[in-house]
């Protein structure tokens, strides 16, 4: 029985050894659209809506049910990144943690998903400047900023010098700790 | 016990005396006006001596234009750059500076109620279209139990539309 379980252990041990750098080793690639959360800015778009951004020579488009709201590339002024995060229980249900017996709900604030923001500074037609953030899973605000730049869109940090800024703060927070 | 009794009662008069004289009302926005404009113009928010993110300069902006533009005093509120502003005749402006900035931590706050509030401190200048000063104030936007930190340039939107509320009249279009 022992020598079966010991087999099995190994071949379970090479398939997953096998498995692991195929998929480790693939670049990340960049979607077609981004689910993202506008937080604020875009135009004609109440705040905190869950929707979509694709990105084409056109500019940025953003589309949530029947509301659609987009940023011609060439009004777009600057786009920066940066780094959040939000419990993950939100919403209502997690306001409603409040009221969790022994103080539980804010035990379950220690549970938490990192965030990515995306900020993009841009002019409308009459030259006014809107500022509208998204926030985005970990690790697609980067990928976004990217084919945004790659169409034609200003930045003011490119996406190479933002990632190593943001991995030399990742740095000294863990030297604080 | 005599003399205990008769510094009990020192105080209390000192306390008195100092709630009477009205010590200045911190938080409270501060009343220079009633100013009459019909429009006015809401420039980008500096920060040249604070750090302070990219998403919470815009935030604070969108938010700020937002307040403002819910207070009904004026009947055009512009953005910085909008090249129509120019063409309104009492035009006032509204400058933001971040003065002061603290990032705390959403799950300080959610965990402990009393650590992670996240601050920002704007000093804002009201100006004519001459570029006269109206009046300045400072303000706070703070997150201190519930919310994520962005909420806190919600809350200054909040409080410079306490501001604009206190210090300018409504213009009627037919009074223009």
């Amino acid at each position: 029985m022992s020598k079966f379980y010991r087999k099995g252990t190994l071949a379970i041990l090479f398939l997953s050894a096998w498995a692991a750098p195929s998929s480790f080793a693939k670049p990340q690639q960049a979607p077609e659209s981004f689910q993202v959360v506008h937080v604020i800015g875009m135009q004609g778009v109440k705040q905190n809506t869950k929707g979509k951004v694709t990105v084409s020579k056109a500019g940025l488009e953003f589309v949530s049910g029947t509301t659609k709201s987009d940023v011609p590339t060439a009004s777009v002024e600057d786009a920066l990144t940066g780094a959040d995060s939000q419990r993950l229980i939100g919403g209502t249900l997690g306001k409603l943690t409040i009221l969790a017996p022994y103080q539980s709900g804010r035990f379950l604030s220690l549970f938490r998903t990192k965030l990515d923001t995306l900020t993009v500074t841009y002019r409308d037609s009459g030259g006014g400047i809107h500022g509208a953030i998204f926030t985005l899973p970990e690790g697609q605000a980067g990928l976004l900023k990217k084919q945004m730049v790659a169409e034609g869109a200003k930045t003011s940090i490119s996406v190479e010098d933002e990632a190593s800024q943001a991995a030399n703060i990742k740095k000294a927070k863990e030297k604080k700790q | 016990m005599k003399r205990a009794a008769e510094r009990i009662a020192r105080l209390l008069f000192l306390i008195a005396i100092s709630l009477g004289c009205g010590l200045p009302s911190f938080g409270q926005p501060q009343k220079a006006g009633p100013f009459k404009s019909s429009a006015i113009q809401v420039l980008q928010i500096q920060s040249e001596d604070v750090k302070l993110p990219a998403e919470f300069q815009m935030s604070l902006y969108e938010n700020v234009i937002e307040q403002v533009d819910k207070t009904k005093r004026f009947q055009h509120v512009y953005r910085d750059g909008e090249m129509s502003a120019m063409n309104a005749p009492d035009l006032v402006t509204l400058r933001c500076t971040v003065t002061g900035f603290t990032q705390g931590s959403a799950m300080a706050r959610q965990v402990t109620t009393v650590a992670g509030t996240t601050t920002i401190a704007v000093h804002m200048q009201f100006t004519d279209k001459d570029g006269k000063r109206l009046f300045e104030n400072d303000a706070k936007g703070q997150v201190r139990f519930f919310g994520e930190n962005l909420r806190a340039t919600y809350d200054f939107g909040k409080k410079v539309g306490a501001v604009v509320r206190e210090n300018f009249v409504t213009t009627s279009p037919a009074s223009k």
